[in-house]
């Protein structure tokens, strides 16, 4: 191996407690193993800046050290229309062909889990800031964001912090999302109690590139001698140890320790570099020049030029003096595994190194933006395969590249825990109107509208669907065509805690329902899953069997008009989401359902639009509760969660997608929390609650009780008919062998009755649906 | 054949709507194009500006404080002396109530674009909001193709739009003036001053703004993200009807008029 000339740290001669006193006192969380195993694979004691490198790199976070082996196992990436799998850093679906060229839909999904907890606002923010940089950087246009959240019980013992975490988070995603101009265009929230001490901040991103235009996270060909050039906001020692630190469980003691892990926001430096990036797009394109691009994310500058040049069987130079720093005196690990935000680096050709510069530094003016901000040159691609990092004219780092980037894997044990859950046997209720309406109050069924309308929803003009109106969030994805992309995220943590097989399996199923309901097909997946503790066997339990459902639902709701599954091509695993008394979040693999609709304009909201059109159920009632917010308003949790017939989920999915884009549908709404009966409300009420048009329905189509009839959250469907489309739509829904349920009408009446045995045993105008529905959310943010 | 009117959408650093903006201007028939705060030469041969949203500068000290300073709104002022027309949308229309060429009936800032006041959000806010032209054909010459007391829809993006000054007179003066161009409505055309028609608490529930010469606007919804019917909520009645057609989906909204108006004007007044 390579030389360095400072100074070594003696692992090899170090007894096991002095290592371990050593590893602890410079805040290393590498295991006494893990140490010494950095000696055999360097084949020397490592230097200081090397030490923190590993500790970077085989974090969790970065090295997926637990999970790898179980992903590649079981989740399926390939299909078709996969561009480009979960390798790079983002994932690459196909959207269709334009003018002869294959266009694709870029896809990211991660997780600010930790630094969200610690510091909401600018975990949140920099959670956004991140995810953006992901779609971006693989030279794509990005069009989207979304953000599925988990928070504490709003009304439990740590009330307070819970709200508190909670404005902080939403005002961060909206504090950027806003500034850097992308629209918010859907998300969910849950609350519940296993997250009062760890909330869960995911982010997806999307972005359009056309296949051919695609720059990838490695060195080109033949990049020996090409630079290596690091642009953005100047580094400093934010986020050093982000890594590390969100692969440890959260302690509240170290919190004030654990918020110099956090990374510090700067949407509107971030506002300059996305348009100076694109125009680096435009100016290489028009050149025919090849580039490698990736976004500095986890361990800095390190992890993204190791990486870069690694992939393609390249080495690195770097001198680490000349990164723009904002800080005297940083050590060189600092500067090389910070994860100061808003910076990318480059491989660029040195014939092209001037342009790139100029469009950053001059057109731009990085540098008058924010203070030591540019683009600069610190290193060369080189044959030779070994990483280096120069400081102050000595090396500080001198590595096999392949030692740094291979990482390191760990086959954890599993055991699956004890679940205790019974059904419980509850009386009717007496009032179903009463009931309805604490559903529909919930703070995990009531209108997110004071969340969304903190966001950015309409910004870039590219609107279709904006949040809140349908099931899921579209956009218009490219100009003068017709093509639509259709997103939305999912996972239900009482389901999961119940089972985590099945809670995965909802989740999933639940995405692409909610895409199918706005009439586009589901046509990738990504996954966030996360998890507590993987070193403790029943949390790794957990994990596999949510990533064993996720692939059984992708592989059974098979991608539409073939045998191949509905691919995942991007996610993230975020581990150790527990408190530090040991209480693990509820499991959860949060899905992204990504959708693309031919024609965008056949996309329909869940608002019903007419007076005297038929409402149809499609997707039998079953006495499945378990989890359901039903149970939840009566202090149940239960034990029997939704259960698939695969065959049939799919028939549906895919009959209801070619309902509405034949245009014989007039509004469609996916059964989930809540229920039929909160499905049923929220399409009289609308998203934007200024629905004026009732419904009338009677429950006479099933023999279970009537709370499990309206309650029970089996998936299905509810959808508006118009009369002269009945026909065409009855052989439609028997062509997929679907049965479909006549449920009543729409009505004059501003009101929602619900009957059974010609006996209204709920009538409520819509304005008392609205108070609850559009009142539970702010009330628990308040 | 003239040539078309050529107008310059100005991105300063933090601004995030210019593309947007600039889709709408070629919609409305008109050429364009993105200028950077940076590529000020030469900026005098457009026949038209548009200041775009976002978060120019950063919206530093105050929204649109710095953009005002910036030495590109030397020439714009100039330029818009000269008759040519300016709209500045949100971030945009917050800069020109700074730099006071709107309302500009004294050589200094006479009003200000302050924090919402809205029960339901602290700060940002985005939502669908009405807004009703009460003027005559005449004064703005963005409203040439709007009808008097028609409604159109458009959303709101903003955490500072709430249109206010100390000077006890000037609300009166803007009226007589015929400076107000639209003003939250209901969708029926309905001035209430309570939330949520008035989403903001802006004061006698303005949303626009025109000079006294009226060639330039400052609007604080956004016109750009309501010019094509695709983009329009379900909360209104012409989405709804054109569910399914694609080519109608294309067609302009009512917001479009305020592009094809300044089309208009370029091409009489302009060229």
């Amino acid at each position: 191996m390579g030389g360095v000339d400072t100074d070594l740290i003696d692992i090899k001669g170090m007894p096991d407690n002095a290592l371990k006193e050593f590893l602890r006192k410079k805040a290393v969380s590498l295991s006494i193993f893990e140490a010494r195993k950095i000696v055999e694979l360097i084949g020397r004691n490592p230097t200081i800046t090397e030490i923190y490198i590993f500790n970077t790199q085989w974090s969790e976070h970065s090295s997926y050290k637990s999970s790898r082996h179980v992903l590649k196992e079981l989740l399926p990436t390939q299909a078709p229309n996969v561009i480009l799998g979960p390798v790079e850093d983002s994932g690459i679906v196909e959207l269709g062909y334009i003018n002869n060229e294959r266009y694709g839909i870029v896809v990211s999904h991660e997780s600010h889990n930790h630094p969200s907890q610690v510091v909401p606002y600018e975990g949140a923010a920099t959670g956004v800031g991140g995810i953006i940089r992901d779609v971006l950087c693989m030279g794509a246009k990005v069009i989207a964001i979304a953000d599925p959240l988990r928070f504490g019980d709003p009304n439990g013992k740590n009330k307070n912090k819970v709200k508190y975490i909670a404005n902080e988070v939403i005002n961060g995603i909206a504090g950027y999302g806003d500034a850097v101009g992308i629209p918010n265009i859907c998300g969910d929230v849950y609350f519940n109690d296993s997250f009062d001490e760890n909330c869960l901040v995911n982010v997806v991103c999307l972005g359009i590139v056309k296949e051919k235009d695609i720059i990838h996270s490695y060195a080109p060909k033949n990049a020996e001698n090409y630079d290596i050039v690091v642009v953005g906001k100047a580094t400093d020692n934010s986020g050093f140890g982000g890594a590390a630190f969100a692969s440890l469980i959260l302690d509240e003691k170290d919190r004030e320790i654990n918020r110099g892990a956090v990374q510090v926001p700067d949407p509107f430096l971030k506002n300059v570099i996305i348009r100076a990036s694109y125009a680096v797009f435009e100016e290489a394109r028009k050149k025919g020049i090849e580039l490698g691009f990736k976004d500095m994310g986890a361990g800095g500058i390190m992890c993204s030029t190791s990486e870069l040049c690694s992939d393609a069987d390249f080495g690195a130079d770097i001198d680490l003096g000349k990164v723009n720093i904002s800080m005297q005196n940083l050590p060189p690990y600092m500067i090389a595994c910070s994860e100061t935000q808003e910076r990318f680096t480059w491989i660029s050709p040195p014939e092209f190194t001037k342009a790139l510069l100029k469009i950053y530094n001059e057109d731009f003016e990085l540098p008058q933006i924010s203070i030591g901000a540019g683009a600069f040159v610190i290193g060369k691609v080189t044959k030779n395969q070994n990483y280096i990092l120069r400081h102050d004219g000595k090396t500080v780092c001198n590595a096999s590249i392949n030692a740094v980037t291979q990482g390191i894997k760990y086959d954890r044990a599993k055991k699956a825990p004890k679940r205790n859950f019974k059904e419980p046997n509850l009386k009717e209720p007496n009032d179903y109107s009463n009931a309805l309406l604490e559903i529909l109050k919930h703070p995990n069924v009531a209108s997110k509208a004071k969340a969304y309308k903190h966001y950015d929803t309409s910004v870039m003009g590219n609107a279709v669907i904006e949040s809140g109106y349908a099931d899921a969030g579209v956009v218009k994805a490219v100009d003068n065509s017709n093509f639509g992309v259709a997103l939305k995220t999912d996972c239900n943590p009482r389901y999961c805690r119940i089972d985590p097989y099945w809670g995965a399996v909802n989740a999933v199923a639940e995405s692409m329902r909610n895409v199918a309901a706005v009439g586009a097909i589901p046509s990738a997946l990504t996954d966030c899953l996360n998890y507590g503790n993987p070193e403790n066997p029943e949390s790794f339990y957990d994990f596999y069997e949510g990533v064993r459902g996720i692939a059984d639902a992708a592989k059974n709701l098979n991608y539409k008009g073939t045998k191949y599954p509905v691919p995942v091509i991007s996610g993230n695993v975020s581990f150790y989401n527990e408190s530090g008394s040991g209480k693990s979040i509820d499991p959860s693999p949060v899905i992204a359902c990504i959708g693309v609709l031919k024609d965008y304009s056949k996309a329909i909201t869940m608002k019903i639009k007419k007076e005297k059109s038929a409402l149809f159920l499609v997707g039998d009632r079953k006495d499945e509760l378990g989890g359901s917010v039903y149970y939840d308003i009566n202090n149940e949790i239960g034990a029997v969660v939704p259960i698939m017939d695969f065959e049939k989920e799919r028939n549906m999915i895919y009959a209801v997608i070619d309902a509405i884009n034949a245009g014989l549908l007039l509004s469609c709404h996916d059964i989930s929390d809540g229920g039929l009966a909160t499905a049923i409300s929220e399409m009289v009420m609308g998203g934007d609650a200024d629905g004026e048009i009732g419904a009338e329905i009677a429950l006479d189509f099933t023999n279970l009780r009537s709370d499990k009839a309206l309650f029970s959250e089996t998936s299905g469907f509810v959808f508006e008919v118009e009369g002269k489309n009945l026909e065409k739509l009855k052989i439609l829904f028997k062509f997929y062998k679907i049965n479909l349920i006549e449920l009543g009408k729409t009505t004059k009446e501003k009101n929602l009755a619900i009957a059974k045995n010609s006996k209204k045993i709920i009538n409520l105008p819509i304005s008392k649906l609205k108070e609850a529905w559009t009142t539970g959310f702010a009330e628990a943010l308040e | 054949m003239p040539r078309k009117p050529n107008i310059a959408v100005i991105y300063f650093p933090g601004n995030n709507c210019e593309e947007e903006s600039l889709k709408a201007v070629l919609a409305a028939g008109m050429d364009g194009r993105i200028v950077r705060w940076n590529e000020r030469k030469g900026i005098e041969k457009y026949d038209g500006f548009i200041i775009p949203g976002g978060w120019g500068y950063e919206d530093r000290i105050r929204a649109g404080v710095i953009m005002a300073k910036d030495p590109v709104f030397g020439i714009i002022r100039k330029e818009a002396e000269n008759g040519k027309p300016v709209l500045g949308i949100c971030n945009g229309a917050q800069a020109l109530v700074e730099c006071g060429m709107i309302p500009g009936l004294k050589n200094n800032v006479e009003m200000a674009l302050a924090p919402n006041k809205n029960p339901f959000i602290n700060g940002y806010y985005t939502t669908w909001v009405n807004v009703k032209n009460e003027q005559e054909k005449g004064t703005c010459i963005f409203t040439k193709f709007t009808k008097k007391n028609e409604v159109i829809p458009m959303p709101i993006a903003h955490g500072e739009g709430r249109f206010v000054t100390k000077d006890k007179e000037l609300l009166s003066k803007l009226i007589k003036n015929k400076q107000i161009v639209f003003r939250y409505s209901t969708k029926d055309g309905r001035i209430e001053e309570s939330f949520p028609t008035n989403p903001n608490g802006a004061m006698h529930n303005i949303a626009a703004i025109c000079s006294k010469t009226g060639n330039v606007m400052a609007i604080m919804p956004h016109p750009e993200r309501a010019s094509f019917i695709r983009q329009l909520p379900d909360t209104t009645e012409l989405k709804n009807k054109f569910a399914g057609n694609i080519i109608a989906m294309e067609e302009p909204a009512p917001a479009m008029n305020v592009f094809k108006s300044m089309k208009k004007y370029v091409e009489e007044e302009i060229l």
